[in-house]
């Protein structure tokens, strides 16, 4: 770990991150992961704007846990590719703020998680479908059934966490074994 | 209604809401000024390559307000990833984008090879590179063509073709086909090239620089393309960062980012890529850099034919085809002709991806099309719109 | 000048002759169009319909004869259908005037020119028409257009002529030719060069050709003013657009290229030659040049032609004065 990616991971952590992984760049392409609070979301935005990140997506995906949505970062000045989680676990209604204010092409990302999956970005100035047709019946057509969803806590699915907050319950397996399984959902 | 209505004879209704105005068009006219003409640019429109519809706001012949419509040649390719394994998946890739299939090839490829940790032969990532950069060059090459032709030059897509016609001849001795190739495999490709193959590479890399010596004298030095596009659409590095637009747009901004140089994948380290930068932001730098990336793209060619081994083209213990993945995450980019070209796998181990997220470049590049096209002439959108690259069915997926 | 039934006559017979010409013109100047674009365009152009493709023509205009006429919703049906009528009948006058050869002239009038350049402007009513009736936004983008350039494209191309006509001091055509001599250096191009090149600018912008065919630019308007317009409607503004060319040409040979006289003998082939080399300049340029854009189309005019055109005008008229 490079003494600039080292002072990002203490930056995000300053921002109230949850948690924040180290993850093996070899084998999955990023050099840091963290997840957030909703709220801090923006705060971090704006720290990677200043540090001169990109958005390059928003990649969301299901889990038993709730819609996790992942923004990617990269900084075209010194590559370093990073992931930023959120966390949506209330399922009925998954709301996070919007970092269109910042990243203004967060915009039509947003819109893609909005169609496939029904997370509502709030902030967003134009929320509406942006792939699929407005009258598209039935659920979001990326949301899973109950029984193909799997555990992102339980799968470790993240690597190794190289801090986690004493609040986060969904600790990985590698991290904590007694917590992957008794993660609370 | 009694009487011959010589304006409207067979009294079709002028009621609102029976041929006005579909959703995005009611949505995009919200936020109009009224006395401004709302234009419907496409879906079918000549200079939209492909099934883009952009809503603009006109005050005369001026672009007030611009909004691209995406969706018409959606194809849930992301549903699919998750409906097929890996191996199933993977000629999808080259539908992602007709004009660039090896750099999705390549991304879809490489982040399950990073995944599952599947090493590749080396003589395999020589051919990979080989294949990728004859890609990229027929890919500018008919953006070239393309883009002259929205800019009212009709002739040039012609001579264009004529050379995508010698490297489809080319690509197609490896890969079997001429348009959505499928040559990669999970830990090496699909067919080793043969005497002829390299033959013909040979001889199309000075063929090459000749004709781009032509198109120069045909198209850069002309005088109304300069005029047409020299301080149209200016994008900056902010406009950049800020819209997470990548390839010949960010470099053209001066910007020196090139996915194969920053995180190097295959054998690029070892190839010094050449990477044209810094030219000026408007169309026209755009412009240079993309003809530039075609001569950089054939010295490539040139080294990796030169250092290419011998060996085996594909690992030994390659995935079969009900070839599980294992648990875990990736991000895998490469640089495509457009931009970078990016992979989000999720994988629970299932026979399936559990989610596979695909970055297009081309989607966050037009994202800023909005911005940039806002207080142009409508001729400049145009051009605007043709810089940016386009190929819908990469924005769409 | 008595209209009795001679003169009468003669005007008929010379209308009749003209639609020929004008029809004959259009078929043939697409299959040549068509063979110079694939020439230049490294391609082998029409060649399945008749040999070397030369009945393609004839079935393309077959074809729009026998198409259906769409009509959109909400169009302005009068001046939908006047507007292709009232693109292709005037022009049929105007070539009346035109000395194609020293005697065949469909009628001599004495100041010819004007009745050309009064007639012209239908052109670009219908255009207006076409645009405004169909109830299309590209249509009416597409008029508007039309109609500042046409405007703006007729002063250069008058003050071209004018020039000629002070040096000449007549307004008939035939006379025009009749100042000119049988060999090249005698014809009006030499004593007139500005005046020849913008007379040449002008009339690539008043036929509404590439690059200036902002009009119909098919990369921003679609087809602009006739994109609605299919069938016969859309095959008048087509055969209107080949005559207009070769009215043009008809004009530019008279005025700088000496008519109808020419090295050996004096005759029509003189006419029809010059006329058609200029139309194929007319094809080569469009299949070469990029479009250029709105604003800078309207700057050519009024900043370069226009002044060059008055001054071209001024010298013209001093030496003609001081020199008699």
């Amino acid at each position: 770990m490079s003494d600039a990616t080292r002072a990002l991971s203490e930056g995000v952590k300053d921002l109230g991150a949850l948690a924040v992984y180290r993850p093996d760049f070899g084998k999955q392409g990023l050099r840091l992961s963290a997840f957030l609070p909703g709220e801090a979301l923006s705060r971090a935005a704006q720290f990677l704007r200043e540090k001169g990140f990109t958005l390059l997506d928003v990649s969301t995906a299901e889990f038993q846990e709730g819609f996790l949505v992942t923004y990617h970062f990269d900084s075209f000045a010194e590559p370093c590719r990073l992931a930023l989680r959120v966390l949506l676990e209330d399922k009925a209604k998954p709301t996070v703020p919007s970092v269109y204010p910042i990243f203004q092409g967060a915009e039509w990302h947003e819109r893609e998680s909005y169609d496939f999956f029904g997370v509502i970005f709030e902030g967003n100035p134009n929320l509406v479908p942006l792939l699929l047709p407005h009258d598209l019946p039935g659920p979001p057509p990326l949301r899973k059934k109950p029984d193909a969803l799997a555990s992102f806590a339980a799968l470790g699915l993240f690597g190794e966490a190289e801090w986690i907050s004493p609040g986060w319950p969904y600790a990985p397996a590698a991290a904590a074994p007694d917590a992957g399984e008794g993660a609370p959902q | 209604m009694t009487g011959f209505n010589f304006i409207n004879p067979f009294g079709v209704s002028d009621e609102p809401g029976t041929y006005l105005g579909d959703f995005y068009t009611d949505n995009f006219e919200k936020k109009a000024t009224a006395g401004n003409v709302i234009l419907n640019l496409g879906p079918q429109h000549p200079s939209t390559h492909g099934v883009l519809r952009v809503l603009v706001e006109l005050y005369g012949e001026y672009v007030l307000r611009a909004e691209p419509v995406l969706g018409y040649l959606h194809r849930m390719q992301e549903k699919m990833g998750e409906v097929k394994t890996p191996y199933q998946y993977l000629p999808n890739m080259g539908r992602v984008d007709y004009l660039n299939p090896i750099a999705w090839n390549w991304a879809f490829a490489g982040a399950v090879e990073t995944l599952a940790g599947i090493e590749v032969p080396e003589r395999a990532e020589y051919l990979r590179v080989i294949a990728a950069e004859l890609n990229r060059v027929s890919s500018h090459l008919l953006w070239w063509g393309a883009f002259v032709m929205d800019l009212g030059g009709v002739t040039p897509i012609l001579y264009a073709f004529e050379e995508r016609e010698k490297l489809n001849d080319i690509t197609q001795i490896v890969t079997g086909s001429r348009l959505t190739l499928n040559y990669f495999r999970f830990g090496g490709v699909g067919q080793d090239g043969d005497a002829r193959f390299f033959k013909l590479i040979e001889e199309f890399i000075p063929y090459m620089r000749e004709r781009l010596k032509m198109y120069t004298g045909l198209v850069t030095d002309n005088v109304i393309f300069r005029r047409r596009l020299e301080g149209v659409g200016p994008m900056d590095e902010s406009l950049c960062l800020r819209y997470g637009a990548t390839g010949p747009i960010l470099r053209a901004a001066g910007v020196n980012y090139d996915t194969r140089l920053a995180i190097p994948y295959g054998v690029y380290d070892r190839l010094e890529c050449p990477v044209p930068t810094g030219q000026p932001n408007d169309c026209f730098g755009r412009y240079m850099i993309r003809l530039l990336e075609i001569e950089a793209s054939l010295t490539i060619l040139e080294r990796a034919l030169a250092s290419i081994p011998e060996g085996p083209t594909l690992v030994a213990k390659a995935p079969k085809p009900t070839y599980k993945l294992p648990a875990g995450e990736v991000y895998f980019a490469v640089e495509g002709a457009r931009g970078q070209v990016g992979c989000h796998i999720v994988s629970d181990g299932g026979k399936t991806p559990y989610r596979v997220k695909l970055r297009a470049p081309g989607f966050s590049n037009l994202s800023l099309f909005a911005e940039a096209a806002q207080g142009t002439i409508l001729a400049d959108a145009i051009a605007i719109l043709g810089s940016l690259d386009l190929v819908i069915p990469e924005v769409d997926r | 000048m008595d209209l009795s039934l001679v003169t009468f006559a003669q005007i008929l017979v010379a209308v009749l002759a003209i639609i020929g010409l004008m029809v004959a013109n259009a078929v043939v100047m697409v299959y040549v169009e068509r063979k110079a674009a694939g020439f230049i365009q490294r391609r082998p152009g029409p060649y399945e319909v008749g040999p070397w493709g030369t009945i393609q023509a004839i079935c393309d205009s077959m074809k729009l004869l026998a198409k259906q006429i769409f009509v959109p919703a909400n169009v302005d049906w009068v001046l939908f259908f006047l507007a292709p009528v009232l693109a292709f009948f005037p022009v049929l006058l105007l070539f009346l005037p035109i000395p194609f050869g020293p005697y065949l002239t469909g009628l001599a009038v004495p100041d010819g020119i004007v009745l050309i350049l009064a007639f012209a402007g239908f052109g670009v009513l219908s255009n207006l028409f076409a645009g405004w009736a169909s109830n299309n936004k590209y249509g009416l983008l597409g008029a508007a257009r039309a109609v500042s350039q046409s405007v703006a494209y007729e002063i250069p191309l008058i003050l071209a002529l004018l020039a000629i006509i002070f040096q000449t001091g007549s307004l008939s055509l035939t006379e025009i030719v009749e100042a000119q001599g049988s060999y090249p250096w005698q014809w009006n191009i030499l004593v007139q060069p500005l005046a020849f090149f913008i007379y040449l600018v002008s009339l690539v912008g008043e036929t509404n050709r590439a690059p200036f065919d902002l009009p119909e630019a098919e990369s921003e308007l679609t087809a602009g003013f006739h994109t609605e317009y299919s069938g016969m409607g859309f095959a008048l503004f087509f055969l209107s657009e080949y005559a207009n060319m070769l009215l043009v040409s008809f004009v530019c040979a008279t005025f700088f290229l000496g008519g109808y006289k020419g090295p050996f003998l004096d005759g029509i082939w003189w006419t029809f030659i010059k006329a058609y080399l200029i139309m194929f300049f007319i094809v080569w340029i469009r299949w070469t040049f990029p479009r250029v854009r709105f604003d800078q189309l309207l700057n050519i005019n009024w900043k370069w032609l226009l002044p060059l055109g008055l001054i071209n005008l001024w010298i013209t008229a001093i030496i003609v004065k001081l020199l008699p």
